[in-house]
């Protein structure tokens, strides 16, 4: 599970059980989610549950985990309560077990075994398109959307005088769609990128995506589309093979309608509006995968972010960062300039090449506009060159000490918004509680002697609570 | 404060799990197979197995799977089928693998099917087909039992060259200004292959093969790959030993009808899912050895001092040892060893009616420290 991953899965735990229950029905659907939301170890509960004739009782499941991995057991279980995958039952004779949603296990089998009619793995186009497109047009494509959609971010409040460009190309919709998310907000015509908008732009590609998407689907039914269809309609685009042609005969209205959107973002490729094929493009097809899994193949960061003109397959990272404070950037792509820009005075420019420094002024700078110097470091991190890379870490220990330094001058305070647990009524009470959450990962605070702990999730331990006050 | 002055500084650390590669072996002796037909016949534990497989697959974005049929006379790819299969086989029999090539042109496009699934289904269909089909009566005539170690060997090499495969030195482009600049030593991928191997296996008795398969077993215990033996039928020493000696799970289901829920619990999690699961083992493991002469399982046998080859008798030809050629006279041992016991029991005599005492008693204070004062 990677980081792009783990915001769907947010999203995901939070819907009711009726549309999780929905959701399973496609088995599509069902593989997804088993492939690409869940803990590692969550996946080998799944199987070894899947083919069970009887309930998975609470003592055997116990005994099969060693004692030292007691902290992921219980995460796992949360995660999969969470998403309605497994259920805790208790028969007659007081025997606590768990079990498989049966919506769930059904649709699982049938994606395991290929069997059934239900189509949710995409139907190809039976006729030969005459001109089908080639991969590397698709990825193109794709780039070329997504960075448009990028630029018009971080272009305008940068300055640069090509963002009149960008904005012809992205649409109406998409632009609607980024001011729902709050990602850019317009204030006297002028358009200007927020905080949550600079999460976004750090973020790598595949995690973009699914912010964007996440956006889309909680938007979903102002749109008058069923929230269920869209993420069944998401996950089945992400079981799909690049550079095939798939048929829309077989897609309901609000498929269909998706479509129209999801080419706008570069999701999707059709050839005119009224097209009867679609071709998925790599942004879709990794949907459910980590980048990371691409990595071998061809690394979805290089097919997306590399720079605009020399589309090189190794364009990995480009920025060499000194102890000095010097940062060099092989790159001409506007856009990589345009975000190194936010946080970097930039001094020189060459064909293949920018230069700069990171200054006390540009980092408080990026720091007011809503940039985290955790942001800035990961971004480094992550477009680290090559040869940066050879040394742990990957960034000069001072260089990321005084960045983090700089951002604490201003603020000294670190919120995080949550729940406060208190008025317990026995210690034991206390710990039982505080110990859950703890072993969940949603402890952020806790005072023993006051009796208080602070979490930033609340659901599972409510749920917690009803289970023990059932008892 | 700690948060402040940058101390916790993390080094990404990579939470993701390695992509694992399985190998399956899957032992397809026929004659082993018809034994089990009325619980479990062949065709069933394959579509079991496919199953299986696709759970693999889902269980991680990279998972890459290999299957190889361990028959009566030759160990034969099924997953991935060479390159060179049936159009041009080198003079010498070997098959060419180049590594995983894409054979979905032939695939129906399955709407139910997730596709990558149903690649892999159909590949390994096909060669189990055609390997049925090249199985002659004179075939089974010849032996029954199977080629393990052979699929092991087969099995190890592909994971070693997967590994390589899977971290490759990155090399930079031409395009790249860089290029001349960097030196030979580059960036390896960080996230390296966890691969493990998975014996199917129906077949008793293959101490004849116990010099190649105890190799195999030393080369993945050298790189760290468990071996994990699921025994539908028979008992051999062989195999528990390599479970054993590799970390890998052993199963010995006494229903094997149930295959596909003992694959799907014992047999799926991966090396990392195994760090916090119990895994079944052997429990008692069998250690004899298989003599090199005849591949019998002993429990006494002789041992070259020289290679530590295993002989079941003493007369060995030209008292030469049969493995590393070295003069090995085992009869004189043999001969010599009552004459050996008895002057011993003399000399054991003489000692304590010498010493006094046996040197464990004797050795304390009484004797030794008047002397020191």
């Amino acid at each position: 599970m990677s980081a792009s991953s783990s915001q769907a899965l947010e999203y995901l735990e939070l819907l009711p059980r009726q549309t999780h229950t929905k959701l399973y029905e496609q088995p599509a659907t069902a593989l997804a989610v088993y492939r690409c939301m869940l803990p590692h170890l969550a996946k080998s509960i799944v199987m070894a549950m899947l083919y069970m004739p009887h309930p998975f009782s609470v003592g055997a499941l116990n005994d099969w985990f060693r004692p030292s991995a007691k902290k992921d057991k219980e995460k796992s279980l949360a995660v999969l309560e969470q998403l309605h995958i497994i259920v805790l039952k208790q028969d007659a004779n007081n025997q606590r077990s768990y079990e498989l949603y049966p919506g769930f296990q059904r649709s699982l089998r049938q994606a395991l075994q290929g069997s059934g009619t239900h189509r949710s793995f995409g139907v190809p186009a039976n006729t030969p398109d005459q001109d089908k497109v080639s991969v590397a047009f698709l990825d193109e494509y794709a780039r070329r959307k997504w960075e448009n959609i990028l630029f018009y971010m971080v272009g305008s409040t940068v300055g640069l005088q090509t963002g009149s460009r960008a904005e012809n190309e992205i649409g109406n919709g998409t632009i609607t769609l980024l001011k729902m998310g709050e990602f850019i907000q317009q204030a006297h015509g002028r358009v200007s990128i927020t905080r949550a908008g600079f999460t976004f732009v750090l973020q790598e590609t595949n995690a973009q995506v699914w912010s964007l998407l996440i956006v889309y689907l909680k938007h979903a039914p102002d749109l008058g589309m069923q929230e269920t269809e869209v993420l069944s309609f998401l996950f089945m685009l992400g079981s799909l093979e690049l550079g095939q042609d798939y048929t829309t005969s077989t897609l309901s209205p609000t498929q269909l309608q998706m479509l129209e959107d999801l080419s706008a973002f570069g999701i999707v490729y059709r050839s005119s509006k009224n097209a009867s094929t679609f071709y998925p493009t790599r942004l879709a097809v990794t949907l459910t995968s980590d980048a990371g899994a691409l990595a071998s193949a061809e690394p979805i960061s290089n097919a997306l972010t590399g720079s605009s003109s020399t589309r090189n397959s190794s364009q990995q990272g480009f920025i060499i960062v000194e102890t000095n404070y010097r940062i060099y950037a092989y790159t001409s792509s506007l856009l990589q300039i345009a975000v190194l820009s936010l946080f970097t005075k930039l001094t020189t420019r060459f064909p293949n090449l920018v230069s700069g420094k990171l200054t006390k002024e540009s980092i408080t700078r990026a720091v007011k506009l809503g940039i985290s110097s955790q942001q800035i470091i990961s971004y480094l991190n992550s477009n680290a060159h090559p040869q940066m890379q050879k040394q742990r870490p990957f960034l000069p220990p001072t260089v990321m000490d005084q960045i983090r330094l700089w951002e604490y001058e201003g603020e000294r305070v670190e919120t995080s918004i949550g729940y406060l647990m208190k008025e317990f009524h026995s210690d034991a009470e206390y710990r039982d509680l505080a110990n859950y959450a703890e072993s969940l990962g949603v402890l952020v605070w806790r005072n023993d002697s006051r009796k208080v702990f602070f979490v930033d999730r609340v659901e599972q331990i409510s749920l917690y609570l009803k289970k023990k006050a059932q008892r | 404060m700690n948060a402040i002055d940058g101390t916790d500084r993390r080094i990404v650390a990579d939470e993701e799990t390695p992509p694992s590669l399985l190998a399956v072996v899957l032992d397809t002796n026929p004659h082993a197979w018809a034994h089990l037909s009325s619980t479990l016949p062949l065709s069933r534990a394959i579509a079991n197995l496919l199953v299986f497989i696709n759970a693999h697959l889902a269980s991680g974005n990279a998972n890459e799977v290999a299957v190889i049929a361990s028959h009566l006379n030759k160990a034969e790819w099924l997953y991935p089928t060479p390159k060179s299969r049936l159009s041009n086989r080198a003079p010498n029999g070997d098959i060419e693998m180049n590594g995983t090539h894409r054979e979905g042109g032939s695939v129906p496009d399955n709407p139910n099917k997730y596709r990558p699934f149903s690649v892999i289904e159909s590949a390994i269909l096909k060669n189990v087909a055609s390997l049925m089909d090249q199985t002659s009566e004179k075939n089974l005539k010849a032996t029954p039992t199977t080629l393990i170690g052979g699929a092991l060997s087969l099995a190890l090499s592909y994971i070693a060259k997967s590994t390589l495969l899977h971290s490759p030195v990155e090399s930079m482009s031409h395009e790249n200004p860089l290029a001349h600049l960097a030196d030979a030593e580059l960036r390896t991928q960080r996230t390296p292959l966890a691969s493990r191997i998975l014996i199917i296996s129906v077949s008793g008795d293959l101490a004849n093969q116990y010099i190649p398969v105890m190799n195999s077993i030393f080369a993945a215990q050298r790189k760290r790959i468990p071996i994990d033996i699921l025994k539908l039928a028979g008992d051999t020493v062989l195999l528990q030993q390599a479970s054993d000696a590799t970390g890998g799970v052993y199963m010995k289901p006494e229903r094997p009808e149930g295959i596909l829920q003992y694959l799907m619990m014992g047999f799926l999690p991966d090396a990392t899912a195994r760090r916090s699961l119990i895994m079944p083992s052997a429990g008692g493991v069998d250690f004899r050895a298989a003599c090199f002469c005849h591949r019998k399982v002993v429990d006494i046998g002789y041992v070259c001092s020289v290679c530590l080859s295993i002989f079941c008798e003493p007369s060995l030809p030209d008292n030469l040892c049969m493995t590393c050629g070295s003069y090995l006279s085992l009869r004189s041992a043999q001969t010599a060893t009552p004459a050996l016991v008895q002057r011993k029991k003399k000399k054991k005599k003489r000692a304590t009616g010498a010493d006094s005492a046996t040197p464990g008693g004797s050795t304390p204070a009484g004797s030794g420290t008047p002397m020191h004062a």
